[in-house]
C-alpha cells in the first residue's frame, strides 16, 4: 500500500484534483474569477509535489513503472499545464464551462502520466486513449464557432483511425512475440518480416500523434480551429508526452530492430523538417504558423531520438523543457492579442510594439528561442539535439537539419519584423494585461534565458535514468 | 515460412473476397426493382429521410446507460475474487462506485436526465 502511494503519487494527486473540481461543479458552483486562482495554486502545488517523494519501481506486475527520469518528464508536463492555467486566464475567465475545461485537461494529463509510465502495450493503449479523447472535447470548446467543431471532428476521426492502426500493430506484436510486456518483448525480437510489419504499424500511430510527415495533415486544421489554450496543450503537452514514450518504446522495447528504425527515423525526420518549414513559410494565420512550426520542431526531436544513446534521451527531454517555455510564451501572447484585439493574422501584428512593449518583447524572445538563436535556450536545445543526432556520423543528415534551422528563421523573424519594424497607421491599442498572464510570461521568459545559461540542468538530466 | 508466407496471406485474402464477389456476379441473374433499394424489404414503407436530427437526449441517456453497463461488467470479475481478497476488495469496489456515482451526479446536475 505504501509503495502504491509513493510510486503512483503524481497520478493520485491528479485524481484528487479531478475530484475536487467535480465536487465544485456538482456543488453550488463558484464564479470563474474566484475559482481560477484556486485552480492555479492547486496546479502549482501539483508541480511542486512532483519533485518530492519520488520512488523507483514497478507495480501491477510490470504494467506501471516509474523512475527518476519519468518523474522529471512528468514534472515538465505539469509545468506546462500550470503555465496554460496562467497564460490563458483571460480566455478561461470568460469561458462558460471553465471547471470542465480543467477537468478535461487534467484527465488528459493523467492519461499522459500513465502513458509515460506504462510498461505494457495494453496499458499504453488505454492511457493513450485517456489522453486523446478529452483533448478532442477540449478542441470543441469554442461552442459558438463552427471551426472549433470542425477541428474537434477532424481530431476525433483521425485519432480513431490512428488508434485502429495502433491496435492492429499491437495485435501483430502479440502474434509475433507472444507477449505485450515491454520487458519481455525485446528477447523475442529477431527481425522477422511480421515483426517489422508490426513495428511499422505501431510506429505510424506514434507518427500520427506526433504529427510527423506524412501523418501531419490533421494538425494544422485542428490547431487553427481550436481555442489557443487547446492549441498550446496539443502542440506542447501532447507532443512532449508522445516523444517521451516514443523514446521508451524505441530504446527499450524495439532495441533489437534498431537498424530498421534508424533509417525510418532519418527519412521521417528529414521529411518532417522540410515539409513543416516549407508550409510554415506561406502561412498568414499565426495559429497555422505555429502548427507548422511545431511539426518542424518534431522533426528536430526525431533527429535527437535517432541517436539511440543516453545523450539522445537527455537532449530530447532538455529540448522539450525549453520548448514548453518558448511555445507557451509565443502562444500566450497570441492568445492575449487574439482575445483583446481579435487579431490572428500576422498582418494584424504590425506595429504591436508601439503600444504593447512588454508583449512584443515576450513574443520576440519566444520566437528567437523557437528559431534557435543564441543566447536563448532554444539554441542550446537544438545544439544538443543535433549533437546527439550526429553521434552516428551521418553528417549529411545533420546538415539538412541545420539548413532547415536557417529556413525556419525566415518565418519566425517575419513575425518579429511585423511587430517591431512594419509601419501601421492603426496599430493595436494598449492591451490591458492581467497579473496572471504577466506572471506566466515572466516565468516563460525567465525559463527561456535561464535554462539555456544554466548548463547544470542538462547535466542533471543526463544523470537521470 | 519467411516473408513469402505474409505476402501469400495478403494475396490469398484479396483473392478470396474478390473471387466470391466475381462468382456471385457471374452466376446470379441480376434483377432490379424498387423494393430492393428499400432499407427493409418487408413491413410498412419507410417515410421521410433517414438523415434527420435526433434529440441530443437520446445520446445522453445512452451515455448514462453505458456508465452503469461498464460498472456491471467490472462487478463480475470483482465478485469472483471478492471472497479471497476480503475487506480490501469491498473498499476498492466502494471507491469505484463512488467514482461512477460522481459522474452520474454530474450528468444529473447538468440536466441530462430531463426529457426534452
Amino acid at each position: 500500500m505504501n509503495e502504491l502511494l509513493t510510486l503512483m503519487k503524481s497520478e493520485l494527486v491528479l485524481t484528487v484534483l479531478i475530484f475536487l473540481l467535480l465536487f465544485v461543479k456538482i456543488g453550488r458552483g463558484v464564479r470563474n474569477e474566484a475559482l481560477l486562482p484556486i485552480i492555479q495554486v492547486l496546479l502549482l502545488l501539483n508541480f511542486i509535489v512532483g519533485f518530492f517523494f519520488n520512488g523507483e519501481g514497478s507495480l501491477f506486475g510490470g504494467m506501471f513503472h516509474t523512475s527518476s527520469l519519468i518523474a522529471f518528464e512528468k514534472n515538465i508536463l505539469s509545468l506546462a499545464v500550470y503555465l496554460i492555467s496562467l497564460l490563458f486566464a483571460g480566455w478561461l475567465k470568460k469561458s462558460q464551462h471553465m471547471p470542465e475545461f480543467f477537468l478535461l485537461m487534467i484527465t488528459a494529463l493523467l492519461g499522459m502520466f500513465l502513458m509515460i509510465s506504462s510498461g505494457n502495450l495494453l496499458m499504453f493503449y488505454l492511457s493513450l486513449e485517456l489522453s486523446t479523447i478529452p483533448v478532442a472535447a477540449m478542441a470543441n470548446f469554442d461552442l459558438d464557432k463552427k471551426r472549433s467543431s470542425e477541428g474537434a471532428m477532424k481530431m476525433i476521426l483521425s485519432s480513431a483511425f490512428s488508434s485502429g492502426i495502433l491496435l492492429f500493430g499491437i495485435s501483430l506484436v502479440y502474434g509475433a512475440t507472444g507477449t505485450l510486456a515491454f520487458a519481455e518483448i525485446p528477447a523475442q525480437l529477431n527481425g522477422s518480416p511480421l515483426q517489422v510489419l508490426a513495428f511499422v504499424f505501431l510506429f505510424s500511430a506514434f507518427a500520427f500523434k506526433l504529427s510527423v510527415v506524412p501523418f501531419h495533415l490533421w494538425a494544422a486544421d485542428v490547431y487553427e480551429g481550436s481555442p489557443i489554450a487547446v492549441t498550446a496543450f496539443l502542440s506542447v503537452v501532447s507532443k512532449a508526452s508522445m516523444a517521451f514514450i516514443l523514446i521508451t518504446v524505441l530504446y527499450q522495447v524495439f532495441k533489437p530492430l534498431q537498424s530498421i528504425w534508424y533509417n525510418m527515423l532519418v527519412l521521417l525526420a528529414m521529411a518532417t523538417m522540410v515539409v513543416g518549414n516549407l508550409f510554415a513559410l506561406r502561412q498568414q494565420n499565426i495559429k497555422r504558423l505555429f502548427a507548422f512550426s511545431s511539426i518542424a520542431q518534431v522533426g528536430f526531436v526525431l533527429v535527437g531520438i535517432s541517436s539511440n544513446s543516453t545523450l539522445g534521451v537527455a537532449s530530447v527531454v532538455y529540448f522539450m523543457l525549453i520548448y514548453v517555455f518558448s511555445a507557451m510564451a509565443a502562444l500566450g501572447v497570441a492568445a492575449v492579442v487574439s482575445h483583446h484585439a481579435g487579431q490572428e493574422n500576422i498582418d494584424g501584428y504590425k506595429g504591436l510594439y508601439k503600444n504593447n512593449k512588454f508583449l512584443s518583447w515576450a513574443m520576440a524572445l519566444a520566437l528567437f528561442s523557437l528559431a534557435g538563436i543564441p543566447p536563448t535556450a532554444g539554441f542550446f536545445g537544438k545544439l544538443f539535439l543535433l549533437a546527439a543526432g550526429g553521434e552516428r556520423g551521418a553528417y549529411w543528415f545533420i546538415t539538412v537539419a541545420a539548413l532547415n534551422m536557417i529556413v525556419s528563421l525566415y518565418y519566425y523573424l517575419r513575425v518579429v519584423r511585423a511587430i517591431f519594424m512594419d509601419a501601421n497607421e492603426k496599430p493595436i491599442d494598449i492591451i490591458p494585461l492581467g497579473n496572471t498572464e504577466r506572471l506566466g510570461l515572466v516565468i516563460c521568459g525567465a525559463g527561456i534565458i535561464l535554462v539555456g545559461l544554466a548548463g547544470g540542468i542538462f547535466n542533471f538530466i543526463q544523470t537521470l535514468h | 515460412m519467411g516473408p513469402s508466407s505474409l505476402i501469400v496471406l495478403i494475396i490469398a485474402a484479396i483473392a478470396f473476397s474478390g473471387i466470391a464477389v466475381l462468382v456471385s456476379k457471374v452466376l446470379l441473374k441480376a434483377t432490379k426493382n424498387k423494393q430492393k433499394g428499400q432499407p427493409y424489404e418487408c413491413g410498412i414503407p419507410t417515410q421521410g429521410k433517414t438523415m434527420v436530427q435526433l434529440n441530443v437526449g437520446y445520446y445522453l441517456f445512452a451515455l448514462i446507460f453505458l456508465v452503469f453497463d461498464v460498472e456491471l461488467v467490472f462487478l463480475y470479475p470483482w465478485a469472483v475474487v471478492a471472497k479471497s481478497t476480503g475487506w480490501l476488495a469491498f473498499i476498492e469496489i466502494v471507491i469505484f462506485f463512488f467514482i461512477i456515482f460522481m459522474g452520474f451526479l454530474y450528468a444529473h446536475k447538468k440536466g441530462a436526465l430531463k426529457w426534452m
